[in-house]
């Protein structure tokens, strides 16, 4: 569904992403790990066009998306929730999710009643100003914002950052919710053990490079793994 | 008392002028987040667009008024892709400086068609005055204020309303999200540039039916202080530009009856500079912070 060949991207001088190549299966999620600037949003966003690479490509069902204007690819079923959330804060809860079917019109009304049946509590708040919002409610807009356009690939880029345990396990359950309805998934995290235990398969990025692959079981067990990112 | 009210409408009356200009300020500062020191002179070539349209070829004057409107969102959209654009990854200070540039382009062109001399500007708008006891109030003063209220409802609305509007707010929030979100920010900007644009050509209308002249720099002084307005209201904020550029009207015209002619513009500042010291972000300026 999404494959991505030699990507090279620089922030002025620094090479942040080196020779990077993966892909992303129909029905998959797959996941990017590894530690602070090893370049995994930078990695999410290249792809979204927000950041342009020197070389290679990015494939997106067949078509080359590399050069395409970034607010063009959510009508091809790519949808990216940032880092940090970045729902707009001064709009209210419902205005958000509109928002999000900002090219997708015809699917308000419906959307809206998808997305408060997943989050039960931005039902409540729907009218309330989205800054307001807990982080946890923010992340749950955040995605139900992407869900808005009905996305074929879903990119989520940490989204357990911040969150207090509990609404983690929230927040998984409810990204293998939405694989089991069909949604493909790519999937940024640091927190790389609950990552691994429900990706298909997983990339380890370390400085910029794809440093190790496998299925999310085998990463999980692997030494490297455990003693870099799961703490032993 | 009869100077009192008199004082409060056509403080009122130059207040909504001030507030139309304000808005154009306003919202492409919260979109573009450039200061667009050219606004001013957008309403100069307003006021020219509908002294040709008039006098030279002869359009009725609602014509001449609508032409003048399409001219002046159509001249809008042309800065901003040619001036502003190019520089949209450019540092603030460039930007700034170019509106600058962009300010005297303009009144240099209209030096360049029209001259220096001041022109007349036609008798456009003829409605007849009201009189409530004592008071007169002219029908232009009446106009001004009816239309700028209906304007500010249906630009509130606008932009609370419709999709084109929240797409608005959402882009002066965060453009990237924005654009995450499918929304071209880039025609975004353009279309606050043609709402500006055309605001200041209606400001123009009420501005030359009021003073009855024209020259290549009469923007500037109204441009400076629509500016000043919408700071104090708070920059980016259109509830905000509409009740500064009112207040600033009334403070301006009281300071006339009651202080001095000559000391109305630097009370005009001092309340600002006031305001400012007080509520760094303007009236209604806010700063939510954010949670991350």
């Amino acid at each position: 569904m999404l494959k991505v060949e030699n990507l090279n991207v620089y922030y002025g001088k620094i090479h942040a992403l080196k020779d990077i190549s993966f892909d992303v299966k129909e029905h998959e999620i797959v996941a990017l790990i590894g530690a602070n600037g090893a370049g995994k949003s930078t990695t999410l966003k290249t792809i979204s066009g927000m950041l342009r690479s020197h070389t290679g490509s990015t494939t997106f069902c067949g078509e080359d998306i590399s050069r395409i204007d970034s607010y063009k690819l959510i009508t091809k079923g790519l949808a990216h929730v940032p880092e940090g959330r970045r729902i707009f804060l001064q709009m209210t809860v419902a205005e958000n999710l509109e928002m999000g079917a900002y090219t997708n019109g015809g699917y308000i009304k419906e959307g809206l009643e998808d997305v408060y049946n997943r989050f039960p509590r931005l039902l409540h708040r729907k009218n309330q100003i989205a800054g307001t919002l807990s982080g946890g409610e923010q992340q749950m807009l955040a995605i139900g914002r992407a869900l808005m356009s009905q996305p074929k690939l879903l990119m989520l880029d940490e989204p357990s950052m911040g969150l207090a345990p509990i609404l983690v396990e929230q927040i998984f359950d409810i990204i293998k919710e939405l694989h089991s309805q069909g949604t493909t998934v790519l999937l940024v995290e640091q927190n790389a053990g609950h990552a691994l235990e429900i990706a298909d398969r997983a990339y380890v990025l370390e400085s910029g490079r794809i440093v190790l692959t496998g299925t999310g079981e085998e990463l999980a067990e692997s030494e490297e793994i455990k003693k870099a990112y799961l703490g032993g | 008392m009869i100077l009192f009210f008199q004082t409060l409408i056509s403080g009122l009356s130059l207040g909504s002028i001030y507030a139309l200009i304000a808005l154009g300020y306003t919202m492409v500062y919260g979109i573009a987040k450039m200061l667009n020191f050219a606004h001013g002179d957008v309403i100069m070539i307003g006021a020219y667009s509908v002294i040709v349209a008039v006098m030279q070829m002869n359009m009725p004057p609602i014509l001449a008024i609508f032409v003048s409107i399409a001219f002046c969102a159509l001249l809008g959209v042309i800065i901003e892709f040619l001036a502003y654009k190019p520089l949209r990854k450019a540092p603030s200070l460039a930007v700034l400086i170019t509106a600058i540039g962009v300010s005297y382009f303009l009144q240099n062109i209209a030096q360049l068609i029209f001259g220096t001399q001041q022109k007349f500007f036609p008798k456009i708008i003829s409605l007849p005055s009201v009189t409530l006891g004592t008071i007169e109030i002219s029908g232009i003063t009446l106009a001004t204020l009816a239309v700028t209220a209906i304007i500010m409802i249906v630009l509130t609305l606008f932009i609370n309303k419709t999709k084109v509007g929240k797409a608005m707010r959402a882009v002066s929030e965060d453009k990237e999200a924005a654009e995450l979100m499918g929304i071209s920010t880039n025609r975004t900007i353009s279309v606050t540039f043609a709402i500006g644009s055309a605001l200041a050509a209606v400001a123009s209308i009420f501005y030359g039916a009021t003073y009855t002249y024209i020259k290549p720099t009469t923007g500037s002084m109204p441009g400076i202080k629509a500016f000043t307005a919408a700071v104090f209201g708070g920059i980016g904020s259109i509830p905000g530009a509409m009740l500064g550029g009112i207040l600033l009207g009334i403070i301006e015209q009281f300071s006339k009856a009651y202080v001095s002619t000559t000391m109305s513009d630097a009370i005009v500042f001092a309340v600002l500079v006031i305001v400012l010291v007080v509520k760094p972000t303007g009236l209604l300026g806010k700063k939510i912070s954010e949670k991350v």
